[in-house]
């Protein structure tokens, strides 16, 4: 009997770790393909961005002057015998007319493609003599690295932003909402002014001011944060309508009576209520940072080369001779399709999972 | 059995299917005009019509109160100018003027006007209409952009005239430049003078203006004008010049302008034969080489010369930006050091630009008046080779050492380290200050890039003179005195230092004396080694740096004869026509 209680406690424990454990697992059960495949593609890219110097072939800003707009360069695998040399190799390719920039791979040379070699997941002896998997851009830059340092740039604007204007618009919101009165009223006018900002000029007020020894990448920063601090008046105001929705339910009158501070009710009860719709618009609301800093780079507010963003580098495929000419040009565009429909997708889903309420 | 089939099968193929390439052929001509690469009737050659486009619309079609290029290019032909300027030789001609004395001491200059050179409606053009049309522009009510050019030392020109077809133009002093500045379109006083007097010139010949109302004397008359759309001209039956055999010019019996706000537009309707010439952008000149290679669209691509402005970096050497409540910042020294400014000189890699933002398309710019410029331009200067290496060893010896990898200090200890910008919206600029920063980075010197909207770099480049290098375009002139207000050092486009009470530097003090010394010798070959000194001067002294110049081309279609463009504007233009089929 006692072993047998003792085993079925351990069984009971088992279980209850089973099921905490298993969250991940079982979220990943109930998603769809299109979602997990959505999870994987920024799973991957969040990792791109963590260990850049890693996945780059090349330092992104060194510009190989002989080799502008090369095509990307194709991959062989070597003969089992030289996988001593290196597992695959490529031709070196070289420029035959300099004015239509056309290049023909050298047939008869082999070069060498190391895998982890000098901290690097796949490069080649010398920068000099450089494998372009997506090709080069105008000024012989490796499009690949450059995308892999860019994506530095383009997940965390997103997750910048978002974190800036949601942490400002619940507090300020759920606030509002719950205290009501003159502090609504006052808060209230306020994100009215705010949202009330021609937002252009705004911005090209501030690239006046910016002092010129910050680096461009700070810079930026600088400007999604100011723009974050000034956005958040119209999710505040959503939040606002809620929470003041949520303080006459009775559970929330319920707590008042018992005594609950302001402070508790807003933090245990409102926000929580609110959270679920926060999540999902957050995740919705990134693609919107990721596309709004190819627009910023445009205004000459955003990365300036020689820094590289998935936004900058597709900005040189607005020219249409250039993108007829090297096409290659636009696979960035797949990168930022690629984050902007999996934020999407992943966004669907939440709402699905956390605010059944308002999917439809 | 199966064979019947098979073949019924196949007639249908035959008969249908040609049927709906045809179908579809017609449609997408029908729907997409702009992609029809060859014109199946082509009516320019047959009616002798130049087709042309212009990027907007006119402003005014009064010449004198004219400001915007497009207005001065669509009012062009209507009105001759005493003198006019040869492309080619780059000299001044005969205009109106057949031919033009200088006194001795030069400060008079009599113009012959010729004679039998009409106004479109059948009236003399004499000297009278010269008189008229000077008064007019020195009359302080007409605001017009002639006047400057033609004000010597704050004092107008006295002109008179002797007789009908003599005008004698008094100088205060000796000035060359006049010359050229004296091109301006002379205006129909018999028309014009009574409007003038009535106080009402500002407001004559605007756009609203019935182009029959528009009384010239040039090669072509107005006949339409449709806002936004299009202007056409008619040839004039009494213009006054003959051709070598006593023929009527010009040739062309019309021109038709249309305004093609987008350039992408204008290039597509250039390839489907809308319009008959092109001056095509440095990326399309490949393209349209191919067509040519390929015998496609019977046009001809030609290099018609390099860019006649500068396209340069300086460094500001602005003590009013620098020194602050006695403190000087270390970088006016070093901008003003001519060997750092030397070493910069050497890390400018021309080779790559040309090759990389330029697609080969461009030459190595040494000085600062362009080769085009055939008189002023100084072929005597020995450009900085690319040479890092030597660079870093000039650095080294004028005291700024490398402290540690990667870091160059100057002789105090500051860290070498400026700002670079250029305006945003020109890709070829942002690539080559990429390429500039790379290489000079390489030496150790922090170079922070950031471009700027273009208003906001002229705000910082005139007033708050917040900058330490720009890279910047000059657009350049044949007559060098234009570009006074860029070389003297009191000048407010002296840009490393402007608006300067006294020369700052003895070499700076020296162009301006070079300056006046220039503009008082009226020989152009006795004028140009001043201005060749000037480059001189420019080219040891570093304020700044050169880059490169790129080609410019002109296409245009086969059947276009005496078709002759160059960088300063059409050769013989009355000559042009087209080959009778």
């Amino acid at each position: 009997m006692n072993v047998d209680g003792a085993m079925q406690a351990n069984l009971q424990g088992a279980a209850v770790a089973a099921r905490q454990t298993s969250g991940i697992a079982r979220e990943w059960r109930l998603a769809s393909r299109t979602v997990r495949f959505s999870a994987i593609c920024l799973a991957l890219f969040y990792l791109l961005a963590a260990a850049s110097p890693f996945f780059a072939s090349y330092d992104p800003t060194y510009q190989n002057r002989e080799m502008p707009d090369c095509p990307p360069m194709s991959i062989h695998l070597n003969a089992p015998s030289d996988w001593s040399r290196g597992l695959f190799y490529t031709h070196p390719m070289h420029m035959n007319d300099p004015i239509a920039r056309t290049f023909v791979a050298d047939a008869s040379r082999r070069l060498d493609i190391h895998l982890f070699t000098r901290g690097h997941l796949f490069t080649t002896d010398s920068e000099r003599e450089p494998y372009f998997m997506l090709g080069s851009d105008g000024l012989g830059r490796d499009l690949y690295s450059r995308i892999v340092y860019g994506s530095r740039v383009s997940m965390c604007v997103g997750l910048i932003g978002v974190l800036i204007t949601f942490s400002l618009g619940i507090t300020i919101g759920a606030l509002s909402g719950y205290i009501g009165g003159t502090v609504d009223f006052l808060i209230m006018r306020w994100s009215e002014i705010e949202m009330s900002l021609p937002s252009f000029y705004f911005l090209l007020a501030l690239a006046a001011v910016i002092p010129s020894g910050m680096s461009t990448v700070a810079t930026f920063f600088m400007i999604v944060a100011i723009m974050s601090f000034i956005s958040w008046a119209g999710f505040a105001r959503i939040i606002r309508g809620m929470a003041s929705s949520v303080r006459s339910r009775p559970y929330v009158e319920a707590a008042r009576a018992l005594g609950a501070s302001r402070w508790r009710i807003i933090t245990r009860h409102i926000i929580p209520s609110v959270l679920g719709y926060a999540i999902v618009a957050a995740t919705l609301s990134i693609p919107g940072f990721i596309l709004g800093e190819s627009a910023l780079s445009l205004l000459g507010l955003g990365i300036q080369e020689p820094a590289a963003s998935w936004g900058n580098l597709l900005a040189q495929a607005q020219d249409v001779q250039n993108l007829a000419r090297y096409p290659w040009i636009l696979i960035p565009g797949i990168f930022i399709f690629l984050a902007v429909m999996s934020f999407n997708f992943l966004g669907d889903h939440l709402r699905d999972r956390l605010d059944p309420a308002t999917s439809a | 059995m199966p064979a019947r089939l098979q073949m019924k099968a196949e007639s249908w193929r035959k008969r249908i299917l040609p049927a709906i390439t045809c179908a579809i052929a017609v449609s997408s001509l029908a729907i997409f005009p702009g992609c029809r690469v060859n014109r199946p009737v082509n009516d320019h050659e047959k009616n002798q019509i130049l087709y042309t486009a212009m990027a907007s619309d006119p402003r005014t079609f009064n010449p004198i109160l004219i400001t915007d290029s497009t207005s001065g290019a669509l009012t062009g032909d209507l009105f001759e100018s005493l003198t006019r300027l040869n492309p080619v030789t780059t000299l001044p001609e005969a205009g109106l003027a057949e031919k033009w004395d200088i006194a001795p001491d030069s400060k008079a200059i009599t113009f012959h006007l010729r004679h039998g050179v009409k106004w479109f409606d059948g009236r003399p053009v004499n000297a009278r209409d010269v008189l008229f049309t000077l008064d007019v522009i020195y009359d302080p009510k007409v605001p017009n952009s002639i006047r400057p050019a033609i004000t010597i030392d704050h004092q107008r020109i006295i002109a008179e005239a002797p007789d009908d077809y003599t005008v004698v133009m008094r100088l205060p002093k000796p000035f060359a430049p006049l010359l050229y500045s004296i091109g301006i379109p002379v205006m129909p006083a018999h028309i014009l003078e009574p409007v003038w007097k009535a106080g009402n010139f500002n407001h004559t010949w605007g756009i609203d203006t019935p182009p029959d109302k528009l009384v010239g004397n040039g090669p072509y008359h107005m006949t339409h004008y449709a806002q936004s759309q299009l202007v056409r001209y008619d040839r004039n039956n009494d213009y006054w010049m003959k051709d070598e055999h006593g023929g009527q010019l010009p040739r062309l019996h019309g021109q038709t302008v249309t305004i093609v706000q987008d350039q992408n537009a204008e290039y597509l309707r250039y390839l489907s034969g809308q319009i008959d010439v092109y001056g095509p952008r440095t990326e399309e000149v490949s393209p349209l080489l191919d067509k040519v290679k390929n015998k496609e669209l019977g046009i001809t691509v030609q290099q018609i010369g390099i860019d006649t402005g500068s396209l340069f970096f300086t460094f500001n050497r602005n003590p009013r930006h620098y020194v602050k409540n006695g403190v000087t910042n270390p970088k006016l020294d070093w901008f003003t050091d001519l060997k750092f400014l030397q070493a910069m000189a050497h890390m400018m890699d021309k080779k790559s630009m040309i090759d990389l933002v330029f697609h080969q398309l461009a030459v190595p710019a040494v000085a600062n008046i362009s080769p085009e410029n055939k008189i002023f331009h100084n072929p005597n200067l020995k450009d900085y080779d690319y040479d890092p290496k030597l660079a870093a060893d000039m650095l080294e010896a004028a005291g700024y050492h490398l402290a540690k990898p990667g870091v160059r200090t100057d002789p105090k200890g500051n860290r070498l380290e400026f700002d670079l910008t250029t305006n945003t919206g020109t890709p070829e600029r942002n690539e080559m200050c990429t390429i500039f920063k790379q290489d000079v980075e390489s030496l150790g010197i922090k170079v922070n890039y950031r471009p700027l909207e273009f208003t906001t770099l002229v705000d910082k480049l005139d007033s708050s003179f917040d900058w330490d290098c720009v890279l910047i375009g000059f657009t350049g002139g044949i007559e060098p005195n234009d570009g006074a207000n860029f070389y003297r050092s009191s000048g407010n486009l002296h840009l490393w230092n402007p608006n300067q009470p006294k020369p700052a530097a003895p070499w700076e003090a020296e162009i301006d004396t070079l300056l006046d010394q220039g503009a008082s010798e009226m020989d152009p070959n006795r004028r140009a080694p001043y201005y060749w000194r000037i480059q001189q001067i420019l080219h040891d002294q570093l304020p700044i740096l050169e880059t490169v110049r790129q080609q410019r081309y002109s296409s245009w279609k086969n059947s276009l004869e005496n078709y002759q463009p160059k960088v300063w504007g059409l050769y013989k233009p009355e000559w042009m026509q087209f080959k009778a089929d």
